[in-house]
Protein backbone atom coordinates (compact mmCIF):
# COMPACT_ATOMS: atom_id res chain seq x y z
CA UNK A 1 0.00 0.00 0.00
CA UNK A 2 1.23 3.57 -0.65
CA UNK A 3 2.29 5.72 2.16
CA UNK A 4 0.27 9.02 3.21
CA UNK A 5 3.01 10.25 5.10
CA UNK A 6 6.47 9.29 5.11
CA UNK A 7 9.88 11.28 6.82
CA UNK A 8 13.08 10.23 5.72
CA UNK A 9 16.11 11.25 8.21
CA UNK A 10 14.22 14.52 9.74
CA UNK A 11 15.57 16.74 12.05
CA UNK A 12 14.52 19.74 13.75
CA UNK A 13 16.59 22.48 15.81
CA UNK A 14 15.20 25.14 17.75
CA UNK A 15 17.24 27.88 18.92
CA UNK A 16 17.18 28.22 22.87
CA UNK A 17 17.48 31.55 23.97
CA UNK A 18 16.28 33.64 20.94
CA UNK A 19 16.80 37.43 20.48
CA UNK A 20 12.66 38.68 20.56
CA UNK A 21 14.06 41.94 22.19
CA UNK A 22 16.38 44.40 20.66
CA UNK A 23 17.94 44.93 24.34
CA UNK A 24 18.44 41.00 24.06
CA UNK A 25 20.11 41.40 20.66
CA UNK A 26 22.06 43.91 22.16
CA UNK A 27 23.24 42.14 25.52
CA UNK A 28 24.10 38.94 23.73
CA UNK A 29 26.79 40.82 21.40
CA UNK A 30 29.37 41.13 24.84
CA UNK A 31 28.15 37.55 26.02
CA UNK A 32 28.49 35.37 22.38
CA UNK A 33 27.13 31.64 22.63
CA UNK A 34 24.17 32.81 24.46
CA UNK A 35 22.33 31.00 21.81
CA UNK A 36 22.43 26.96 22.04
CA UNK A 37 20.79 24.93 19.37
CA UNK A 38 18.34 22.53 20.68
CA UNK A 39 17.15 19.40 18.56
CA UNK A 40 13.57 18.74 19.60
CA UNK A 41 13.80 15.61 16.34
CA UNK A 42 16.81 14.20 15.33
CA UNK A 43 17.08 11.81 12.42
CA UNK A 44 13.36 10.48 12.48
CA UNK A 45 11.97 8.10 9.23
CA UNK A 46 9.10 6.66 9.37
CA UNK A 47 5.98 5.93 6.82
CA UNK A 48 2.49 5.22 7.70
CA UNK A 49 0.37 4.12 5.63
CA UNK A 50 -3.30 4.79 3.90
CA UNK A 51 -6.10 3.82 6.43
CA UNK A 52 -3.27 3.33 9.45
CA UNK A 53 -3.68 4.68 12.80
CA UNK A 54 -0.89 5.51 14.87
CA UNK A 55 -0.01 6.85 17.94
CA UNK A 56 2.70 8.46 19.49
CA UNK A 57 4.01 8.24 22.76
CA UNK A 58 6.80 9.70 24.83
CA UNK A 59 7.83 12.04 27.62
CA UNK A 60 6.55 15.72 27.78
CA UNK A 61 9.41 17.55 25.66
CA UNK A 62 10.26 14.60 23.84
CA UNK A 63 9.25 16.36 20.00
CA UNK A 64 5.84 14.84 19.72
CA UNK A 65 3.74 17.49 19.54
CA UNK A 66 6.88 18.74 16.32
CA UNK A 67 5.79 16.16 14.67
CA UNK A 68 2.27 16.47 14.03
CA UNK A 69 3.59 20.11 13.61
CA UNK A 70 5.95 18.89 10.60
CA UNK A 71 3.09 16.66 9.31
CA UNK A 72 0.63 19.77 9.27
CA UNK A 73 3.54 21.76 7.59
CA UNK A 74 3.03 24.41 10.05
CA UNK A 75 7.36 24.45 10.85
CA UNK A 76 9.95 23.70 8.42
CA UNK A 77 12.67 20.74 8.95
CA UNK A 78 15.95 21.19 9.50
CA UNK A 79 17.43 18.91 7.38
CA UNK A 80 15.41 16.03 6.09
CA UNK A 81 12.54 15.12 3.72
CA UNK A 82 9.01 14.92 3.83
CA UNK A 83 6.33 13.85 1.80
CA UNK A 84 2.73 14.39 2.90
CA UNK A 85 0.37 13.25 0.64
CA UNK A 86 -3.64 14.42 1.54
CA UNK A 87 -6.05 16.76 3.30
CA UNK A 88 -4.71 17.17 6.50
CA UNK A 89 -6.63 18.62 9.30
CA UNK A 90 -4.94 19.47 12.40
CA UNK A 91 -7.03 18.73 16.19
CA UNK A 92 -3.90 20.33 17.71
CA UNK A 93 -5.34 22.68 19.56
CA UNK A 94 -9.30 22.88 19.31
CA UNK A 95 -10.61 26.67 18.58
CA UNK A 96 -7.49 28.24 17.65
CA UNK A 97 -8.33 31.07 15.75
CA UNK A 98 -11.65 31.89 17.17
CA UNK A 99 -12.47 35.42 18.03
CA UNK A 100 -13.77 35.78 21.27
CA UNK A 101 -15.81 39.01 20.14
CA UNK A 102 -17.77 36.84 17.52
CA UNK A 103 -20.21 34.77 18.00
CA UNK A 104 -20.12 30.76 17.70
CA UNK A 105 -21.71 31.28 14.04
CA UNK A 106 -19.51 33.38 12.91
CA UNK A 107 -16.62 31.08 14.19
CA UNK A 108 -17.96 28.48 12.63
CA UNK A 109 -17.51 30.26 9.53
CA UNK A 110 -14.39 31.64 10.43
CA UNK A 111 -12.60 28.78 11.62
CA UNK A 112 -14.72 26.95 9.34
CA UNK A 113 -12.53 28.28 6.70
CA UNK A 114 -9.39 28.34 7.96
CA UNK A 115 -9.95 24.79 7.82
CA UNK A 116 -10.31 24.35 4.19
CA UNK A 117 -13.87 24.69 3.58
CA UNK A 118 -15.70 26.48 1.23
CA UNK A 119 -18.50 29.11 2.46
CA UNK A 120 -21.17 27.15 0.69
CA UNK A 121 -19.88 23.63 2.45
CA UNK A 122 -20.09 25.69 5.48
CA UNK A 123 -24.00 26.05 4.83
CA UNK A 124 -24.97 22.93 4.13
CA UNK A 125 -22.68 21.44 7.42
CA UNK A 126 -23.99 24.14 9.56
CA UNK A 127 -26.87 22.41 11.05
CA UNK A 128 -24.87 19.15 11.77
CA UNK A 129 -21.66 21.07 13.20
CA UNK A 130 -23.89 22.86 15.65
CA UNK A 131 -25.84 19.60 16.04
CA UNK A 132 -23.03 17.68 17.18
CA UNK A 133 -21.46 20.41 19.54
CA UNK A 134 -24.76 20.83 21.26
CA UNK A 135 -24.79 24.64 21.53
CA UNK A 136 -28.42 25.59 19.80
CA UNK A 137 -29.25 27.67 22.07
CA UNK A 138 -25.66 29.67 22.45
CA UNK A 139 -24.69 29.52 18.62
CA UNK A 140 -25.37 33.58 18.51
CA UNK A 141 -23.36 34.07 21.46
CA UNK A 142 -20.13 35.95 21.33
CA UNK A 143 -17.50 32.62 22.56
CA UNK A 144 -15.96 34.72 24.79
CA UNK A 145 -19.05 34.17 27.02
CA UNK A 146 -18.41 29.78 26.45
CA UNK A 147 -17.10 27.50 28.86
CA UNK A 148 -14.18 25.92 27.97
CA UNK A 149 -16.15 22.84 27.64
CA UNK A 150 -18.38 24.83 25.03
CA UNK A 151 -15.53 25.74 22.98
CA UNK A 152 -13.79 22.56 22.92
CA UNK A 153 -16.58 20.97 21.62
CA UNK A 154 -17.68 23.92 18.96
CA UNK A 155 -13.84 23.62 17.91
CA UNK A 156 -13.89 19.92 17.63
CA UNK A 157 -17.42 19.89 15.70
CA UNK A 158 -16.17 22.09 13.18
CA UNK A 159 -12.68 20.32 13.06
CA UNK A 160 -14.28 16.58 12.39
CA UNK A 161 -17.12 18.07 9.59
CA UNK A 162 -14.15 18.98 7.33
CA UNK A 163 -13.95 15.45 6.26
CA UNK A 164 -9.83 15.02 5.79
CA UNK A 165 -7.38 12.33 4.23
CA UNK A 166 -5.22 12.44 7.47
CA UNK A 167 -6.49 13.45 10.99
CA UNK A 168 -4.06 14.85 13.54
CA UNK A 169 -5.16 14.39 17.24
CA UNK A 170 -3.28 15.88 20.37
CA UNK A 171 -4.25 15.19 23.25
CA UNK A 172 -7.57 17.13 23.25
CA UNK A 173 -9.50 13.33 24.32
CA UNK A 174 -8.28 14.16 27.45
CA UNK A 175 -10.67 17.43 28.50
CA UNK A 176 -14.23 17.53 27.87
CA UNK A 177 -17.34 15.65 30.38
CA UNK A 178 -17.64 11.81 29.77
CA UNK A 179 -20.67 12.25 27.87
CA UNK A 180 -18.74 14.45 25.05
CA UNK A 181 -15.72 12.34 25.18
CA UNK A 182 -17.54 9.06 23.82
CA UNK A 183 -19.27 11.18 21.14
CA UNK A 184 -15.79 11.92 20.05
CA UNK A 185 -14.41 8.10 20.61
CA UNK A 186 -17.49 7.04 18.14
CA UNK A 187 -16.37 9.67 15.95
CA UNK A 188 -12.78 8.71 15.76
CA UNK A 189 -14.08 4.92 15.49
CA UNK A 190 -16.54 6.52 11.81
CA UNK A 191 -13.40 8.10 10.98
CA UNK A 192 -11.54 5.03 11.28
CA UNK A 193 -14.27 2.98 9.54
CA UNK A 194 -13.81 5.37 6.60
CA UNK A 195 -10.29 4.50 5.83
CA UNK A 196 -8.93 7.44 7.19
CA UNK A 197 -5.54 7.81 8.49
CA UNK A 198 -4.84 9.17 12.00
CA UNK A 199 -1.71 10.04 14.05
CA UNK A 200 -2.79 10.47 17.82
CA UNK A 201 -0.74 11.74 20.49
CA UNK A 202 -1.73 10.75 24.09
CA UNK A 203 -0.32 10.17 28.28
CA UNK A 204 -3.60 7.65 27.84
CA UNK A 205 -2.13 4.15 27.48
CA UNK A 206 -5.72 3.30 27.00
CA UNK A 207 -6.75 5.50 24.03
CA UNK A 208 -3.65 4.46 22.50
CA UNK A 209 -4.54 1.09 22.90
CA UNK A 210 -7.89 1.63 22.23
CA UNK A 211 -7.42 2.83 18.18
CA UNK A 212 -4.02 2.59 17.15
CA UNK A 213 -2.62 -0.52 15.55
CA UNK A 214 0.88 1.41 15.14
CA UNK A 215 2.64 3.29 18.11
CA UNK A 216 5.98 4.91 17.72
CA UNK A 217 8.16 5.69 21.07
CA UNK A 218 9.59 8.82 21.06
CA UNK A 219 12.40 9.79 23.69
CA UNK A 220 15.17 13.06 23.72
CA UNK A 221 13.95 13.59 19.90
CA UNK A 222 14.79 9.87 18.47
CA UNK A 223 12.68 7.24 17.65
CA UNK A 224 13.10 3.89 19.64
CA UNK A 225 10.47 2.32 18.30
CA UNK A 226 7.94 2.10 15.62
CA UNK A 227 5.75 -1.04 15.21
CA UNK A 228 3.04 -3.20 17.50
CA UNK A 229 1.46 -0.79 20.00
CA UNK A 230 1.07 -3.24 22.90
CA UNK A 231 4.62 -3.94 22.78
CA UNK A 232 6.07 -0.27 22.47
CA UNK A 233 3.16 0.70 25.42
CA UNK A 234 4.44 -1.99 27.71
CA UNK A 235 8.01 -0.91 26.91
CA UNK A 236 7.04 2.55 27.56
CA UNK A 237 5.01 1.80 30.77
CA UNK A 238 8.15 -0.56 31.87
CA UNK A 239 10.91 2.48 31.32
CA UNK A 240 8.27 5.44 33.43
CA UNK A 241 8.37 2.58 36.22
CA UNK A 242 12.39 2.09 35.86
CA UNK A 243 13.49 6.04 35.99
CA UNK B 1 2.73 37.81 -9.54
CA UNK B 2 1.95 34.46 -11.17
CA UNK B 3 2.27 32.96 -7.37
CA UNK B 4 0.72 35.72 -6.06
CA UNK B 5 -2.77 35.23 -7.64
CA UNK B 6 -2.36 31.14 -7.74
CA UNK B 7 -2.39 31.96 -3.74
CA UNK B 8 -4.91 34.44 -3.49
CA UNK B 9 -7.70 31.78 -5.60
CA UNK B 10 -6.79 29.04 -3.21
CA UNK B 11 -7.33 31.20 -0.08
CA UNK B 12 -9.16 33.67 -0.98
CA UNK B 13 -12.24 32.65 1.25
CA UNK B 14 -9.62 32.33 3.99
CA UNK B 15 -8.82 35.88 2.90
CA UNK B 16 -12.05 37.48 3.43
CA UNK B 17 -12.80 36.00 6.49
CA UNK B 18 -9.71 37.13 8.18
CA UNK B 19 -10.92 40.55 7.25
CA UNK B 20 -13.89 40.18 8.00
CA UNK B 21 -13.51 38.70 11.14
CA UNK B 22 -11.18 42.53 12.18
CA UNK B 23 -13.84 44.19 10.93
CA UNK B 24 -16.51 42.93 12.76
CA UNK B 25 -14.80 42.26 15.89
CA UNK B 26 -13.03 46.01 16.42
CA UNK B 27 -15.80 48.02 17.23
CA UNK B 28 -18.27 45.53 18.44
CA UNK B 29 -17.86 46.23 21.54
CA UNK B 30 -17.61 50.55 21.38
CA UNK B 31 -21.11 52.42 21.61
CA UNK B 32 -20.12 54.79 18.68
CA UNK B 33 -18.67 51.59 16.80
CA UNK B 34 -17.54 52.61 13.19
CA UNK B 35 -18.30 56.26 13.73
CA UNK B 36 -14.71 55.83 15.16
CA UNK B 37 -12.94 55.50 12.09
CA UNK B 38 -14.72 58.75 10.68
CA UNK B 39 -14.57 60.93 14.04
CA UNK B 40 -10.49 60.49 14.72
CA UNK B 41 -9.60 61.67 11.42
CA UNK B 42 -12.42 64.53 11.66
CA UNK B 43 -10.66 65.68 15.38
CA UNK B 44 -6.94 64.98 13.68
CA UNK B 45 -8.44 67.57 10.59
CA UNK B 46 -9.83 70.33 13.24
CA UNK B 47 -6.84 70.38 15.00
CA UNK B 48 -4.36 70.55 12.10
CA UNK B 49 -6.51 73.33 10.62
CA UNK B 50 -7.06 75.14 13.73
CA UNK B 51 -3.49 74.92 13.76
CA UNK B 52 -2.12 76.03 10.57
CA UNK B 53 -4.58 77.73 8.94
CA UNK B 54 -4.07 80.70 11.99
CA UNK B 55 -0.68 79.88 13.23
CA UNK B 56 1.30 78.80 10.03
CA UNK B 57 0.04 80.39 6.64
CA UNK B 58 0.20 77.46 4.40
CA UNK B 59 0.22 78.38 0.59
CA UNK B 60 -2.55 75.93 -0.83
CA UNK B 61 -2.69 77.59 -4.56
CA UNK B 62 -6.29 78.75 -3.58
CA UNK B 63 -7.84 75.90 -1.78
CA UNK B 64 -9.00 76.42 1.54
CA UNK B 65 -6.66 74.71 4.13
CA UNK B 66 -9.18 72.27 5.51
CA UNK B 67 -10.24 71.05 1.80
CA UNK B 68 -6.23 70.90 0.88
CA UNK B 69 -5.47 69.28 4.15
CA UNK B 70 -8.31 66.48 4.13
CA UNK B 71 -7.07 65.40 0.38
CA UNK B 72 -3.66 64.41 2.17
CA UNK B 73 -4.87 62.95 5.25
CA UNK B 74 -7.26 60.62 4.28
CA UNK B 75 -4.52 58.72 2.02
CA UNK B 76 -2.04 58.92 5.15
CA UNK B 77 -4.54 57.81 7.72
CA UNK B 78 -5.31 54.94 5.50
CA UNK B 79 -1.46 54.14 5.27
CA UNK B 80 -0.55 54.72 8.60
CA UNK B 81 -3.47 52.53 10.16
CA UNK B 82 -3.01 49.88 7.55
CA UNK B 83 0.27 49.71 8.17
CA UNK B 84 -0.04 49.69 12.40
CA UNK B 85 -2.20 46.70 11.90
CA UNK B 86 -0.21 44.53 9.25
CA UNK B 87 2.61 44.62 11.73
CA UNK B 88 1.28 43.41 14.67
CA UNK B 89 -0.96 40.53 12.63
CA UNK B 90 1.58 37.81 12.53
CA UNK B 91 2.01 38.03 16.69
CA UNK B 92 -1.40 38.47 17.21
CA UNK B 93 -2.63 35.58 14.45
CA UNK B 94 0.04 33.19 16.69
CA UNK B 95 -2.51 30.57 17.36
CA UNK B 96 -3.33 30.30 13.60
CA UNK B 97 0.15 30.46 12.49
CA UNK B 98 1.96 27.64 15.15
CA UNK B 99 -1.71 25.47 14.45
CA UNK B 100 -2.62 25.89 11.17
CA UNK B 101 -0.60 25.89 7.65
CA UNK B 102 -1.80 28.98 5.65
CA UNK B 103 0.23 30.90 3.31
CA UNK B 104 1.36 33.47 5.96
CA UNK B 105 1.19 36.55 4.11
CA UNK B 106 -3.01 36.31 3.97
CA UNK B 107 -2.51 37.91 7.85
CA UNK B 108 -0.43 40.79 7.00
CA UNK B 109 -2.80 41.21 3.67
CA UNK B 110 -6.24 40.56 5.53
CA UNK B 111 -5.24 42.90 8.15
CA UNK B 112 -4.48 45.70 5.09
CA UNK B 113 -8.32 44.60 3.99
CA UNK B 114 -9.70 45.09 7.03
CA UNK B 115 -8.84 48.62 7.01
CA UNK B 116 -10.52 49.57 3.60
CA UNK B 117 -13.89 50.02 5.37
CA UNK B 118 -12.47 53.14 7.29
CA UNK B 119 -11.11 54.52 4.28
CA UNK B 120 -14.36 54.13 2.57
CA UNK B 121 -16.16 56.14 4.94
CA UNK B 122 -13.28 58.72 4.91
CA UNK B 123 -13.64 58.99 1.19
CA UNK B 124 -17.47 59.59 2.12
CA UNK B 125 -16.63 62.28 4.57
CA UNK B 126 -13.62 63.51 1.95
CA UNK B 127 -16.47 64.29 -0.88
CA UNK B 128 -18.80 65.97 1.52
CA UNK B 129 -16.12 68.39 2.16
CA UNK B 130 -15.36 69.07 -1.62
CA UNK B 131 -19.01 69.64 -2.13
CA UNK B 132 -19.53 71.99 1.04
CA UNK B 133 -16.03 74.09 -0.14
CA UNK B 134 -17.04 74.57 -3.78
CA UNK B 135 -14.06 72.18 -4.61
CA UNK B 136 -16.13 71.60 -8.73
CA UNK B 137 -15.59 68.07 -10.45
CA UNK B 138 -12.62 67.96 -12.40
CA UNK B 139 -11.83 64.52 -15.16
CA UNK B 140 -8.23 64.11 -13.19
CA UNK B 141 -10.45 62.85 -10.68
CA UNK B 142 -10.90 59.68 -12.49
CA UNK B 143 -6.81 58.76 -12.17
CA UNK B 144 -7.59 58.91 -8.41
CA UNK B 145 -7.51 54.63 -8.48
CA UNK B 146 -4.11 54.47 -10.35
CA UNK B 147 -2.76 56.70 -7.35
CA UNK B 148 -4.13 54.59 -5.12
CA UNK B 149 -2.64 51.27 -6.50
CA UNK B 150 0.66 52.65 -6.31
CA UNK B 151 -0.02 53.69 -2.78
CA UNK B 152 -1.90 50.09 -1.91
CA UNK B 153 1.66 48.56 -3.36
CA UNK B 154 3.60 50.80 -0.84
CA UNK B 155 1.70 49.65 1.77
CA UNK B 156 1.46 45.69 1.43
CA UNK B 157 5.68 46.18 0.78
CA UNK B 158 6.24 47.83 3.50
CA UNK B 159 3.42 45.91 5.86
CA UNK B 160 5.50 42.55 4.54
CA UNK B 161 8.56 43.54 5.76
CA UNK B 162 7.73 44.98 9.09
CA UNK B 163 5.33 42.22 10.06
CA UNK B 164 8.09 39.65 9.08
CA UNK B 165 11.11 42.16 11.10
CA UNK B 166 8.53 42.12 14.19
CA UNK B 167 8.14 38.75 14.85
CA UNK B 168 11.62 38.22 15.39
CA UNK B 169 12.08 41.79 16.73
CA UNK B 170 8.91 43.35 18.85
CA UNK B 171 10.39 45.97 19.34
CA UNK B 172 9.12 46.89 16.06
CA UNK B 173 5.75 47.28 16.72
CA UNK B 174 7.23 49.75 19.52
CA UNK B 175 9.23 51.70 16.74
CA UNK B 176 6.94 51.89 14.20
CA UNK B 177 4.82 54.58 15.48
CA UNK B 178 7.44 57.21 15.74
CA UNK B 179 8.73 55.84 12.26
CA UNK B 180 5.02 57.01 11.08
CA UNK B 181 5.55 60.46 12.81
CA UNK B 182 8.70 60.51 11.29
CA UNK B 183 7.40 59.78 7.95
CA UNK B 184 4.30 62.06 8.28
CA UNK B 185 6.16 64.73 8.65
CA UNK B 186 8.36 64.22 5.99
CA UNK B 187 5.68 64.07 3.41
CA UNK B 188 3.86 67.06 2.54
CA UNK B 189 -0.08 66.77 4.08
CA UNK B 190 0.42 69.65 6.10
CA UNK B 191 2.44 71.69 3.96
CA UNK B 192 2.85 72.28 0.82
CA UNK B 193 5.81 71.09 -1.32
CA UNK B 194 6.26 74.94 -2.34
CA UNK B 195 7.58 75.67 1.16
CA UNK B 196 10.59 72.83 0.91
CA UNK B 197 13.68 74.91 -0.20
CA UNK B 198 14.60 74.51 -3.69
CA UNK B 199 18.37 72.96 -2.14
CA UNK B 200 16.37 70.26 -0.39
CA UNK B 201 13.74 69.39 -2.93
CA UNK B 202 15.74 66.24 -4.67
CA UNK B 203 15.98 64.75 -0.93
CA UNK B 204 12.43 65.41 -0.10
CA UNK B 205 11.00 64.32 -3.19
CA UNK B 206 13.09 60.39 -1.96
CA UNK B 207 10.32 59.85 0.37
CA UNK B 208 7.78 57.72 -2.24
CA UNK B 209 5.31 59.46 -0.27
CA UNK B 210 5.73 62.87 -1.44
CA UNK B 211 4.83 62.04 -4.82
CA UNK B 212 1.94 59.78 -4.29
CA UNK B 213 0.24 62.53 -2.27
CA UNK B 214 1.07 65.25 -4.51
CA UNK B 215 -0.45 63.84 -7.57
CA UNK B 216 -3.81 63.13 -5.14
CA UNK B 217 -4.01 67.12 -4.65
CA UNK B 218 -3.32 66.71 -8.42
CA UNK B 219 -5.86 65.28 -9.58
CA UNK B 220 -8.82 66.13 -6.98
CA UNK B 221 -8.24 69.78 -5.79
CA UNK B 222 -6.46 71.18 -9.01
CA UNK B 223 -7.80 69.16 -11.90
CA UNK B 224 -3.83 68.85 -13.24
CA UNK B 225 -2.80 65.49 -14.69
CA UNK B 226 -1.33 63.69 -11.85
CA UNK B 227 1.49 61.46 -13.46
CA UNK B 228 4.46 63.56 -13.62
CA UNK B 229 8.41 62.21 -12.55
CA UNK B 230 8.19 62.28 -8.72
CA UNK B 231 4.60 59.87 -9.30
CA UNK B 232 6.74 57.56 -12.02
CA UNK B 233 9.67 57.35 -9.20
CA UNK B 234 7.10 56.36 -6.42
CA UNK B 235 5.58 54.24 -8.75
CA UNK B 236 8.82 52.13 -9.75
CA UNK B 237 10.25 52.91 -6.34
CA UNK B 238 6.40 51.15 -4.55
CA UNK B 239 6.86 48.18 -6.75
CA UNK B 240 10.48 47.67 -5.63
CA UNK B 241 9.66 47.83 -2.04
CA UNK B 242 6.64 45.66 -3.22
CA UNK B 243 9.38 42.86 -4.44
CA UNK B 244 11.58 42.90 -1.76
CA UNK B 245 9.07 42.71 0.81
CA UNK B 246 7.85 39.33 -0.45
CA UNK B 247 11.22 38.17 -0.76
CA UNK B 248 12.44 39.07 2.69
CA UNK B 249 8.68 37.26 3.73
CA UNK B 250 9.04 34.16 1.99
CA UNK B 251 12.32 33.69 3.35
CA UNK B 252 11.45 34.38 7.27
CA UNK B 253 7.94 33.05 7.05
CA UNK B 254 9.34 29.27 7.38
CA UNK B 255 10.61 30.16 11.04
CA UNK B 256 7.73 32.09 12.13
CA UNK B 257 6.16 28.84 14.21
CA UNK B 258 9.40 27.90 15.72
CA UNK B 259 9.91 31.87 16.77
CA UNK B 260 6.54 32.19 18.37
Amino acid sequence: MESVIEFKSISKKYKRGRRLFLKQALLDLFRPNKQEDFWALKDISFKIRKSETVGIIGDNGSGKSTILKLIAGVVAPTSGWISVNGKVSPLIELGAGFHPELTGRENIYLNGTILGLTEREIDKKFDEIVAFSELENFIDTPVKHYSSGMYMRLGFSIAISVDPDILLIDEILAVGDISFQKKCFEKIKEFKRKEKTIVIISHSMEVIRMFCEKAMLIRNGRCIGFGDTKKLVGSYIKYQDNS
Amino acid sequence: MKEIIDIYKKYKEVFWQLAYREIKARYKQSVLGYAWAVIVPLLNLLVLSVVFSNLFRVPTGGIPYPVFLFAALVPWTFLSNAITTATGSIISNASLVTKVYLPREIFPLAAIASKSIDLLLTCLVLVIFLFFYGVSFKLTMLLVPIIFLVQLILIIGVSLILSAANVFFRDIENIQSVFLTIWMYLTPIIYSTEQIPESLKPLFYLNPMTGIINAYRDAILFGKFPVNLPFIYSSIFSLFILAFGFYFFRKNSKYFADVI
